[in-house]
């Protein structure tokens, strides 16, 4: 790519880093800042009319939780572009989300975001831009990953059909005795599945359950 | 494996030889025996080694020996072998370094399962050769606690081989740039797994090698009709429409291999 200019897309809902992150591109010899956005609906379009070579989002585009789903969406649509992930978070899970949706750099916000500049040229040459304890991070929640699919599969392959169907029933709220009309079995019966459910799952309430079964991908999150 | 060189109750930090290659029985490579006895044996990190390959073990043997802080207890090339020596072994900090490709029904994945499930306490590690995203997360699904590559430098690998003793989770080599696919591999196989009941899997699992409904009917012991009802299950499940479709997803979710997976 050297030689050659890099367009740049600035997604950020927060006007001091667009500020800092445009002035450290910028320094960066032949790097063009084709667009600044502020809001998902905005990336997308920019993303597919400019066709830039890099994105740089931030995870809060607002003031709600961090967010990728602008990322799904450019995927979504196979639009092809590097990203530089901005965020407040640092720990694993954060960052396995942002590798898993395409980021292939990913800038700690607290650390002064001075490394954007160079992420920005390294992802689109299509290298990673990533701090090695921020990746080794990434391996570490990979590692819980794989737990919680191996035990949902182990799981799930101890629950009967009516256990799962009872369980699904239970995570939509329903009541003992509404699963057991829609079943056509006593509540008495119905208890009796859940006590089961609950010891496969190794809970003691109906709240765990739920959680435990979303987090084993039993149930729809 | 000869009978011979393994007894009854292996003693801690015993070298084991299996196979061909039978290094150090002649002193060439004695530190590992003349150390069992000191006592900071038990300290060392002891690790089994699985590969198809004699040559690769045998590299792998004299690069972990020549450490002070490791040693190889035993080598084997099939994964039967591998899980009889794992058994037998008494002492806490063991990895079992597991290459992919074994020869014989019970493949490096069977292994790999067989020892997390009966010996949890053991690091198992996944070892291959340029290995892709599909292939790290089945290892990883069925209970690799990482994966390094063989085309690492040798410092890098024996110093993934500490790590994963450490019970830190380890990806060397092609594998740590993968980490959002093989992410997305382990989702997949999970949720093809709570979407098919087992028979299904194994209905899939063996259509994948190209049988057909009859021919799958009998390896499985059971009626073709049965074999059909199931399969036309696995597609509605799918949201599929043939049996190519179907197979597709499994191998990109690691349910099957197709093609050689080393």
């Amino acid at each position: 790519m050297s030689g050659e200019t890099l367009s740049v897309v600035i997604a950020t809902g927060h006007g001091v880093v667009g500020e800092v992150v445009r002035r450290l591109c910028a320094a960066e010899h032949g790097v063009e800042i084709a667009a600044e956005v502020g809001d998902g609906t905005a990336v997308l379009e920019a993303c597919r009319s400019l066709r830039p070579d890099v994105l740089v989002l931030d995870d809060r585009l607002d003031d709600g939780a961090p967010d990728l789903g602008p990322l799904r969406a450019l995927r979504e649509e196979g639009i092809a572009v590097a990203v530089v992930v901005l965020s407040d978070r640092g720990d694993g899970p954060a960052v396995l989300q942002a590798l898993r949706l395409g980021a292939r750099g990913f800038v700690r916000k607290s650390a002064g975001l001075s490394g954007v500049g160079s992420a920005v040229r390294v992802v689109a040459d299509g290298g990673r831009a990533i701090e090695p304890e921020f990746e080794q991070a990434a391996v570490m929640a990979l590692g819980a990953l794989a737990r919680q699919a191996r035990e949902g599969s182990e799981v799930q392959a101890a629950l009967t059909p009516r256990e799962q169907e009872v369980l699904t029933m239970v995570s939509q709220g329903l009541t003992m005795r509404q699963v057991g009309r829609r079943l056509g079995i006593s509540p008495r019966t119905v208890e009796t599945h859940v006590a089961k459910l609950y010891r496969k799952l190794g809970v003691r309430s109906r709240v765990q359950a739920v959680a435990r079964a979303a987090q084993l991908g039993l149930i729809e999150p | 494996m000869t009978p011979s060189s393994l007894g009854e109750g292996l003693p801690i930090g015993e070298r084991v030889h299996n196979g061909p290659v039978q290094m150090g029985n002649g002193g060439t490579v004695g530190r590992g025996q003349a150390a069992a006895t000191s006592t900071d044996a038990r300290r060392r990190l002891g690790v089994i080694v699985v590969d198809a390959l004699p040559v690769v073990r045998a590299g792998l043997t004299m690069l972990i020996d020549d450490r002070p802080d490791m040693e190889v207890l035993a080598e084997t090339g099939t994964a039967d072998e591998a899980l009889e020596i794992v058994s037998r072994v008494r002492r806490s900090r063991v990895v079992v370094l597991v290459g992919l490709g074994l020869p014989g029904e019970h493949d490096a994945f069977w292994l790999m399962r067989s020892v997390r499930e009966r010996f949890p306490a053991h690091v198992i590690l996944g070892c291959g050769g340029n290995a892709d995203a599909t292939t790290v997360s089945r290892a990883l699904f069925v209970g690799a606690d990482g994966f390094v590559d063989k085309n690492i430098d040798p410092v890098e690998f024996l110093q993934s081989l500490r790590r994963a003793a450490d019970r830190e989770m380890v990806l060397a080599g092609p594998a740590s740039a993968s980490v959002g696919a093989i992410a997305e591999g382990l989702e997949r196989r999970r949720d093809l797994d709570v979407r098919l009941t087992q028979r299904e899997r194994e209905v899939l699992s063996v259509a994948a090698e190209g049988l057909t409904a009859r021919e799958i009917a009998g390896r499985l012991g059971v009626r073709e009709r049965t074999v059909t009802t199931h399969l036309a299950r696995i597609y509605g499940k799918l949201g599929v429409g043939s049996r190519l479709a179907a197979i597709r997803i499994a191998a990109r979710a690691g349910l099957v291999s197709v093609g050689v997976p080393d």
